[in-house]
């Protein structure tokens, strides 16, 4: 009898199973059906990765954020964009501007003086808007760490989330009105309507659709393979260049407290970078009236007056000099740290020699001082031309 | 069967006590070492004009950074400990708070110390230049024709005198000294180097407890630079120290006794 009672009760926990099968299963075929129509499987988006090669003697620690990893993809696209003076958001010939209007490859991508468009060194932005200072060079920016501009304005320490890092400088040029005066929508909306274009932003990002954000990450991919590391120094360094006698002499004046001690603001032979991206006042006022110095970060009183100390690299490509271009030549700001310096409550303590008004070095020392300081030039940063302008556009245009 | 358990059970007890007993051999604990400044023995102020020296020069603080080395620590009749994290060497920016505490991941013998001793600056072994191509150490590179490696100490000072009211920018730099066959210092005349690191030996009773963190102070009293034993006037050395042998030397005999040790409490990993 138990048997007979066990199966009488099995038929009926089948029957329910099935038809609880029946009812869901047609449910279940569906739904992993409505899956696979809305969801295609794509290619999986891989970027080629660039490797930066670090030059010997070089920091190893390099400021790539990781959200924006250098690319092969990246890089080719940031160099379009740099070139491209569509980048103003505009096409008429007068209203052109891209990053290369002002940073010109032949000035170590500063303006350089003797130019028809800037000739004393000063940009301007379209509406002729003089920029609030000179110009700093993009060299070796892949290792600056303190932030970015004569005061240090973009860096991690900025409180605005838009403002930390070389990627965040493309928006700041575009709206600023003294550069490009213009407005990022319209920009990312003209270059989604250019041939080619969005196809390389696919490649170097994953997605055909234009923004600014993504601009601003190629740029700063191709900003940070502008590298110099091929001067006589560095050659000299590595052991294949014989420094000249008066080379030599300048590079024992610039590396000692007695002689001109220019190691400790611009690096040396610890510091190939030849600067040690911090901020400086170097004597060159007593009174101050510049909004934009380093003080107008930091709010320290010892920063009044102060700059970013700038790379020493390829000098003789980049005059003027200093934040405000008052030195058109190396021989100036020679004379100037020479005899000129002038104190006031917040020069660096690092100006010693300040008491006096400078080095006071002999002219014979100047000028081998200027020799090992030419001694620092890379030609083949001027003329590479990975770091030049594309032939042609991604859309056909020269 | 009762005898056979009991049998086993004691073979279980007993070798679990002697691995206790080892282990306990070889416990150990961990330190953290905290870096302060003071002057007068008050937290040092920076960028204020305040600190007067014996040579009655008034004196403010701007920047100070150096490295220190090859801790030690010891007990009596037991073998000293020396720590070895980061090949030994702590860079220390009085400005940079994450350089004020170093916990070094060395296990500490669990014994009860008496005394710690370091070398201020980077031993001739390891001051190499390029050794540290990345800042903030790389910052500190000493030049090469003055010696090489790093320097052991940038405080960067200003100052006023007894005589002169006006302020002045001081370098008291510390590294490897050079020796001159003339009476200005030509790098060209240059015939020897002087590696001027020191030890630091500061007596403190402390005890480091297995499984906990030991925390150590190393207060340097700034002041201590100037006043002692050696008399160090600013005025003697214009403008700065790194091309003068005897103003680094008298520097580096004061300093000595610059350190004080102070002990915290034990505290969690």
């Amino acid at each position: 009898m138990n048997q007979a009672l066990r199966v009488k009760r099995i038929p009926r926990q089948g029957s329910l199973a099935g038809l609880l099968l029946f009812l869901f299963l047609p449910a279940l075929l569906l739904f992993s059906l409505s899956c696979k129509k809305n969801h295609p499987v794509t290619a999986a988006y891989q970027p080629t990765p660039y490797k930066i090669v670090i030059p010997r003697f070089f920091p190893e620690v390099l400021n790539v954020p990781s959200d924006n990893p250098m690319t092969v993809e990246g890089v080719a696209l940031g160099r379009y964009l740099f070139y491209d003076g569509r980048m103003s958001g505009r096409t008429g010939p007068d209203s052109l501007m891209s990053c290369s209007t002002c940073h010109l490859q032949t000035h170590a991508f500063e303006c350089g003086m003797g130019e028809s468009r800037f000739y004393d060194g000063h940009p301007y932005g379209l509406t002729g808007i003089f920029t609030p200072h000179f110009m700093m060079p993009m060299i070796n920016l892949v290792w600056t760490d303190k932030g970015y501009l004569w005061n240090g304005k973009v860096s991690a320490g900025n409180a605005n989330p838009a403002m930390k890092n070389l990627e965040d400088v493309t928006w700041m040029a575009i709206v600023a009105p003294h550069e490009m005066a213009g407005d990022t929508a319209r920009v990312a909306a003209l270059f989604q309507t250019l041939p080619g274009y969005p196809g390389l932003f696919k490649k170097a990002f994953g997605t055909d659709h234009v923004t600014v954000k993504n601009m601003g990450r190629a740029i700063a991919q191709f900003v940070r393979t502008l590298i110099s590391a091929d001067s006589k120094f560095d050659r000299y360094l590595k052991g294949s260049y014989q420094l000249n006698n008066s080379e030599r002499s300048g590079y024992v004046l610039f590396m000692t407290e007695q002689g001109g001690d220019c190691f400790h603001c611009h690096g040396g032979d610890g510091n190939p970078l030849f600067t040690t991206n911090l901020f400086y006042n170097n004597g060159k006022d007593s009174v101050f009236t510049d909004p934009a110095d380093r003080f107008s970060i930091t709010g320290i009183a010892g920063d009044i007056g102060a700059y970013k100390a700038p790379t020493l690299r390829n000098l003789v490509f980049r005059p003027p000099y200093m934040h405000d271009g008052r030195f058109s030549t190396l021989d100036e700001v020679l004379n100037f740290y020479n005899s000129q310096l002038v104190w006031s409550p917040s020069i660096s303590p690092l100006m010693h020699h300040v008491g006096t008004h400078g080095v006071h070095l002999t002219p014979l020392q100047v000028s081998d001082l200027k020799s090992f300081l030419l001694a620092l030039t890379d030609s083949s940063f001027v003329a590479n031309p990975g770091f030049s302008r594309p032939a042609v556009f991604p859309d056909g245009t020269k | 069967m009762r005898y056979i358990g009991a049998f086993i059970l004691a073979v279980i007890l007993l070798s679990g006590c002697s691995k206790s007993s080892e282990t306990n051999y070889a416990a150990t604990g961990k330190v953290q070492l905290l870096f302060s400044h003071q002057a007068g023995q008050q937290p040092l102020l920076p960028d204020t004009l305040l600190y007067l020296t014996a040579t009655r020069h008034q004196y403010k603080v701007a920047d100070l950074q150096y490295f220190v080395s090859d801790f030690t620590l010891y007990h009596n009749g037991g073998k000293p400990v020396r720590i070895l994290s980061g090949q030994g060497i702590h860079y220390v920016d009085m400005r940079v708070a994450g350089t004020l505490a170093w916990s070094p991941a060395d296990g500490i013998a669990a014994a009860t110390y008496d005394s710690v001793s370091f070398t201020f600056g980077i031993n001739t072994a390891n001051n190499i230049s390029n050794r540290f191509p990345n800042p903030p150490e790389r910052d500190m590179a000493w030049p090469g024709i003055l010696g090489g490696g790093y320097h052991y100490m940038k405080m960067n000072l200003e100052y006023t005198g007894p005589l002169d009211p006006g302020i002045k920018p001081f370098m008291f730099h510390l590294g490897i000294g050079q020796l001159y066959s003339t009476a200005t210092p030509n790098p060209d005349s240059i015939t020897g180097y002087v590696q001027n690191y020191f030890r630091v030996t500061v007596p403190a009773r402390f005890a480091v407890v297995a499984g906990k963190v030991c925390s150590i102070g190393c207060v340097m009293q700034v002041d201590r630079w100037f006043d002692g034993p050696e008399t160090f006037d600013f005025d003697d050395y214009p403008g700065g120290i790194m091309q003068n042998q005897d103003g680094m030397h008298k520097a580096c005999l004061n300093g000595q006794h610059a350190f004080v040790i102070t002990v915290g409490k034990q505290g969690n990993p």
